[in-house]
């Protein structure tokens, strides 16, 4: 195979995260942690946004849920993290199963309005029932001294995900699920099905950021309704993947790098105008690249050219159907 | 609170979400783009009319007229920059798009007007006596020019030239096409006439309700509960679903508390998503 080996940057990367808590200060953990939940999310998205093609703006969601499941065991039987994390997943995939049933029935527009909506439905029940969830002043965790363990765990889901994409990515599966974003009805039509694979992606989506909301608690011993369901985070992830490259396995590794970075210095520069800078960020991704940073190094030969050929990701590719 | 005052407080704030939510309908009808940022018009639209009363000092009626034709030009100016570009592209990039968008528009009216709230006391302050019920002057002015905005679009629509030549944009872009109408030249009206609703539909909040620049995100997500029990891309179910919307929420709120009040909306919009995709009214949109 010509070009870089999915599989030596997945080698490269996991011998970069083993030694960054060993070389490196607690400022650099705290950051990879934060970079890695972001991975994991991103990758989570770029299955069922960027093969199967369907725009969800309802992860956050996921996230949340997984959050609040987390901390309530971890705060009411101080249920360790770790059991909490999984758990969270749990329960992330028990609340994907029903939904994705319903949920996907929609396509397009009313799939992305509906995904949406119940990111909010469920911050307004997470602000409402307060007597269970502590409404808007939050829950306080018992804050956790070594941050290591954490950046362990979350950096092993990470680099689960990043293994079972470029599975998925080799796979005649990962092909049906590109078949399903190209064009649903030929799909169908050719025997795919659909359905069965659209709620299977929706729910294995579902799993990692579920898990990754409680971790991401624990990590800050805190959680509110804002900070669980916070939009900022959804475009953000949603603006990795598609800066990295929607449907390839590189595109959200290289697109939460880059993004990471970016947040962190405008973070520290500019906090006010933070949120504006990933909003233009994406409009521009959009507008002149939305093939993604990976398509440039295709295009250079540096990458293997992968097989999504992108016809509807690409802005330039005639008119819509009407 | 007897049911009288719920149905009227329900149906006046159905008033705003059909203004609203008719112009992000005519929006999607033409174009096929879902605007996210369409709430954000609003707030802004909501905050330069406090900005112009209380800042400026002028009168109310200088911001009904100027906020309405700024938030149109706004409209314009995305339609030419941005969306034009991408109206034709798969719907993905279009969302993207527009929700980026949304984000970029909170920020620059938090680092414009600040992250509080602000309101507009003072203006269309007092209340009327109808069907026994009090209402308030703002209230009822809003619905008012709301409902009354809302029918004269409806009625350019099904009744000029120019109504003729959305609709059928709308239906069938490539024939219209064919028949000569400049496309391009429909679809940046279409989109300024949209964003121009939802900036009027931000005046007539601004004396009634409290403002801060996340008002967006609270109203876009009825407007679109409103386009989907209505119908999408169909412009009486919109008003009809409103006005519904405004009442059940207004209801529901009384029963269970504001907040999980506002989420029957959402209940509801997810029912109707599930149950009949199409909407009250619709057609049925194919994507």
């Amino acid at each position: 195979m010509k070009g870089i080996n999915p599989l030596a940057v997945a080698i490269v990367a996991g011998i970069a995260a083993i030694a960054v808590p060993l070389v490196g200060s607690d400022y650099a953990v705290s950051f990879s942690i934060q970079l890695l939940i972001f991975l994991v999310l991103a990758y989570s998205w770029n299955w069922i946004g960027g093969y199967t093609g369907y725009t969800h703006f309802g992860q956050v969601g996921f996230f949340g849920i997984g959050a609040y499941v987390g901390s309530l065991l971890n705060f009411h039987w101080g249920v360790p993290w770790y059991l909490a994390a999984i758990a969270a997943a749990l329960a992330g995939a028990a609340t994907a199963v029903p939904l994705g049933g319903a949920m996907l029935r929609l396509k397009g527009p009313f799939f992305a309005i509906g995904m949406f909506g119940l990111a909010r439905v469920l911050e307004a029940f997470a602000l409402g029932f307060d007597s269970i969830t502590g409404g808007g002043t939050g829950i306080y965790l018992k804050p956790i001294s070594d941050l290591k363990p954490i950046y362990y765990v979350v950096a092993t889901v990470a680099m689960i995900m990043l293994l079972l994409t470029w599975k998925l990515d080799n796979s005649r599966l990962g092909l049906k699920l590109l078949a399903i974003r190209e064009d649903e009805n030929a799909a169908e039509s050719l025997g795919i099905p659909t359905t069965r694979l659209k709620v299977g992606t929706f729910i294995a989506s579902a799993v990692a950021p579920a898990a990754m909301g409680s971790l991401y608690a624990a990590y800050l011993g805190f959680i509110d309704p804002p900070t669980a369901f916070a939009p900022n985070m959804e475009l953000t992830t949603i603006a990795m993947v598609l800066l990295g490259g929607m449907g390839t396995v590189l595109g959200p590794l290289v697109g939460a790098l880059v993004l990471s970075i970016v947040n962190e210095v405008l973070w520290a520069n500019y906090p006010q105008v933070y949120l504006a800078c990933v909003g233009v960020i994406v409009l521009l991704a959009v507008l002149f690249m939305p093939r993604g940073i990976v398509s440039l190094g295709m295009k250079s030969g540096w990458l293997g050219i992968g097989r999504p050929s992108f016809r509807r990701l690409a802005a330039d590719s005639g008119r819509a159907p009407s | 609170m007897p049911l009288a005052d719920l149905l009227i407080g329900g149906i006046l704030l159905g008033g705003v979400y059909a203004l609203m939510a008719c112009g992000l309908n005519l929006i999607f009808g033409v174009m096929r783009v879902i605007n996210f940022a369409h709430g954000d018009i609003l707030a802004i639209a909501a905050l330069s009319t406090v900005s112009i009363a209380v800042g400026l000092k002028m009168p109310f009626w200088v911001a009904i007229v100027a906020v309405p034709i700024g938030c149109a030009a706004l409209g314009a100016l995305i339609q030419v920059v941005i969306l034009r570009r991408i109206e034709d592209g798969p719907m993905i990039m279009s969302l993207l798009a527009t929700y980026a968008l949304s984000t970029i528009l909170v920020n620059i009216a938090i680092l414009i007007w600040g992250g509080g709230y602000s309101g507009l006391p003072g203006v269309l302050s007092g209340s009327l006596r109808v069907l026994g019920v009090n209402v308030s002057l703002s209230r009822l002015v809003s619905f008012a020019c709301a409902i009354g905005i809302s029918l004269a679009v409806w009625w350019v629509l099904e009744f000029t030239r120019f109504g003729r030549a959305v609709r059928s944009v709308s239906a069938a872009p490539e024939l219209a096409s064919i028949s000569g109408i400049a496309i391009d030249r429909v679809r940046l009206a279409t989109f300024a006439l949209g964003t121009g609703m939802a900036g009027f539909a931000g005046v007539l909040v601004a004396p009634a309700f409290a403002l801060d620049p996340q008002l967006g995100s609270r109203f876009i997500i009825k407007a679109f509960a409103v386009i989907i029990v209505g119908g999408m891309g169909s412009y009486p179910g919109a008003i009809l679903a409103a006005l519904l919307l405004g009442v059940v929420e207004v209801v529901g709120s009384y029963f269970v508390g504001a907040v999980i009040g506002s989420a029957f909306l959402f209940l509801l919009m997810l029912a109707v998503l599930l149950v009949r995709p199409r909407g009250l009214l619709g057609a049925g949109v194919r994507v």
